[in-house]
């Protein structure tokens, strides 16, 4: 039987290289589809989520088991995002358009055509675009809260956790967030 | 939660874009390298700086030990030593105006003589 991610973090509080390694392995994929979903850059994506992987190292013995390690993981992970964020605020806004993004379209191609049709598939494609255009665009713990969500499918307590704030916080950031989409998605 | 929220939520999950592809064999070795470099750089702090604060405390322990000793013990510093007398000697300091006129009482003689001497000159 497989030891669970909190027997393992245990065991890395000790020092166990091989359960490192099994955790890494466990949760490299998300924590960098995670990082990168927040920030947007490859590069960042890569070095931040090494970077929780660093800490996670260096911290394993203050995991309490209060919550679980995923939680606790992620809480380190998007810190350290909504961090680099703020640090790098003003650069990444005049950049934005720079940022890679994988279908190569710039954010003028994001914008929705005019007239497009919504039951066809371009229309739905641009259509998501400018939603996820959109999210990009909401403050930081709104977009980590709806990402989290979204993404990890956390339930509002634990994007709480990760937040380190009220559900009812939470609450407000994804009522916020949700009604700055729906009029993005009313437009297009 | 509002119907055209969850359908919003549907749609970001089912449309989330994907990250560019990582080779994760690099990745792994990046984050290898830099475990060894802050494992490094703690060793670094943990060893050597605590041993060097400690000895450079009682370093500067010592000298002021030995140099406020040296100084209290040999030095000639006069301001403090009159100080310290006129200090001893404050409730004659406070009865100043009386002790200038016990001076003047000490040399009444001499003022005497010279109140002849100048009437003799005069004479």
């Amino acid at each position: 039987m497989e030891p669970t991610d909190e027997v393992l973090c245990e065991r890395v509080a000790g020092r166990d290289e091989a359960a490192f390694d099994l955790l890494v392995a466990r949760y490299q994929e998300r924590a960098y589809r995670l990082a990168w979903s927040i920030l947007r850059n490859a590069e960042d994506a890569r070095d931040l989520s090494q970077e929780a992987f660093v800490r996670l190292y260096e911290a394993a013995g203050s995991f309490g088991g209060r919550a679980k390690f995923s939680t606790w993981f992620y809480r380190i992970l998007v810190n350290l995002c909504l961090d680099h964020r703020r640090k790098n605020r003003w650069w990444q806004r005049w950049a934005r358009d720079e940022r890679d993004d994988p279908s190569g379209e710039s954010l003028l191609d994001r914008q929705p055509a005019p007239g497009a049709d919504p039951a066809d598939a371009l229309g739905r494609e641009r259509a998501s675009s400018s939603l996820w255009a959109a999210v990009d665009r909401l403050a930081p713990r709104q977009r980590a809260a709806v990402i989290l969500r979204v993404r990890e499918e956390l339930p509002t307590a634990e994007i709480a956790t990760v937040l380190r704030c009220s559900e009812a916080t939470v609450r407000v950031h994804l009522h916020r967030a949700l009604a700055a989409l729906r009029k993005t998605m009313e437009k297009s | 939660m509002a119907p055209d929220d969850r359908d919003i939520l549907d749609t970001l999950a089912q449309t989330a874009p994907a990250p560019p592809d990582v080779h994760w064999g690099r990745y792994r070795a990046e984050l290898s390298e830099k475990l060894e470099a802050r494992r490094a750089r703690r060793a670094w702090w943990r060893r050597p700086v605590p041993v060097a604060l400690s000895a450079s405390l009682a370093g500067a322990l010592l000298f002021f030990a030995v140099w406020g000793g040296y100084r209290n013990g040999t030095g000639t510093d006069f301001t403090a030593l009159e100080e310290t007398v006129l200090g001893g000697r404050l409730g004659l300091l406070q009865q100043y105006a009386v002790v200038e006129r016990l001076d003047l009482l000490e040399e009444l003689d001499v003022i005497r003589n010279l109140d002849r001497l100048a009437a003799g000159r005069q004479g």
